[in-house]
């Protein structure tokens, strides 16, 4: 024998089951963003010492306007290269981010092997210095971030301060890798307060 | 009868409040043990509301034992002075400091650095609301806990004594 339910109860039923699928979700949605760490790992195979340092991305951001060290005031570091510093950097980063992913530079010599590269919305260096111990150096930067950098900051200087804060919102991302006989070294951000 | 009871209570509920007052930014803990041939253990609990009191106290016996602080400031009259020098600077720093304690007051617990060596290990790390420091190496075993709130009004304290 088959009861039937009143049209009326049916609704309010699908309708409970609805708003308890969607509380989970709007949770979610309402919690604050993970906090995020930059990490750095200095490992010396040869004395098997190793350094781990966590710094969460606010409070570098807090910390760095008090540090003025050399090149280093007020959350900016200026360069005095003479070369550099009549580029316009602002310009390349507007054309490397209109152009499609490539490999924008290569040069292979006895000394060293530099690459630069666009890949998945970051510019990407990859330097093989033949003559320092076989160094491997990669560094990959989002373009947001290199934006940020060059985007407040006056000619001949980056805005670290400024970058901090757009790497906050960029995902989970290996910064920089050095490799060599003695040392390596990596940076990168994630949102785990461990390595 | 009921007066010295009175007085009893008046003293009881002082002495509550003040130790409730003294160990409201917690303690600081020292604990360290030498290693060697005759090994020592040193620990030391003591309430960190008496570090910022400690430091403005050192301070201000260093100013008497200096008259010409009285009529100058103190930092121009001591350009000798290392920690006079010091703590101008740690003054101009003062609201990046407060930034930074605030915002790892906030932080949930972490691991800030690690150094791992032959022999030595040594790591800084946030735990609860204080910053924990241990070392341990061939020579002896350091831990150093310290609360943020009271490593903040110590600085603000090193730092106001400049003036």
């Amino acid at each position: 024998m088959k009861t039937s339910m009143p049209r009326g109860t049916h609704l309010a039923r699908v309708l409970c089951l609805l708003a308890a699928g969607m509380m989970p979700l709007a949770a979610a949605a309402n919690a604050a963003p993970a906090e995020k760490y930059l990490h750095v790992k200095v490992e010396d195979p040869t004395t098997s010492a190793n350094v781990h340092v966590n710094v969460p991305l606010s409070l570098a951001e807090a910390i760095l306007p008090a540090i003025n060290n050399q090149n280093l005031h007020d959350g900016k570091v200026s360069f005095h290269y003479s070369d550099v510093n009549s580029v316009d950097l602002r310009t390349i980063l507007n054309a490397v981010r209109t152009a499609p992913d490539n490999e924008f530079v290569t040069v292979n010599s006895n000394d060293s092997d530099v690459r630069v590269a666009k890949s998945n919305g970051n510019i990407v260096v990859h330097v093989i210095d033949k003559q320092d111990r076989g160094q491997k150096v990669d560094v990959t930067v989002p373009i947001k971030v290199a934006d940020a950098l060059v985007a407040t900051a006056n000619n001949g200087q980056l805005d670290v301060a400024s970058a901090l804060r757009a790497l906050s919102d960029a995902g989970d991302i290996v910064l920089v890798t050095v490799h060599d006989s003695s040392e390596r070294v990596r940076v990168w951000i994630d949102s785990r307060d461990t390595q | 009868m009921i007066l010295l009871g009175k007085l009893v209570l008046g003293t009881a509920g002082v002495c509550i409040a003040g130790a409730g007052m003294l160990c409201s930014e917690g303690f600081v803990h020292v604990n360290v043990l030498e290693k060697g041939a005759e090994p020592h253990h040193i620990e030391v609990i003591a309430p960190a509301m008496i570090a910022p009191a400690a430091v403005r106290f050192a301070f201000l016996s260093a100013r008497v034992a200096s008259p010409a602080a009285r009529v100058s400031p103190w930092v121009a009259s001591n350009p000798q002075c290392e920690v006079a020098q010091a703590a101008w600077q740690v003054r101009a720093k003062l609201p990046f400091i407060h930034a930074a304690l605030a915002n790892l007051r906030d932080a949930g617990d972490f691991t800030l650095v690690e150094v791992d060596a032959p022999g030595e290990h040594v790591q800084v790390a946030k735990s609860g609301d204080s910053i924990v420091v241990d070392v341990n190496n061939s020579d002896a075993t350091v831990h150093v806990s310290a609360p943020i709130r009271a490593l903040s009004s110590t600085i603000d304290q090193f730092a106001r004594a400049s003036m």
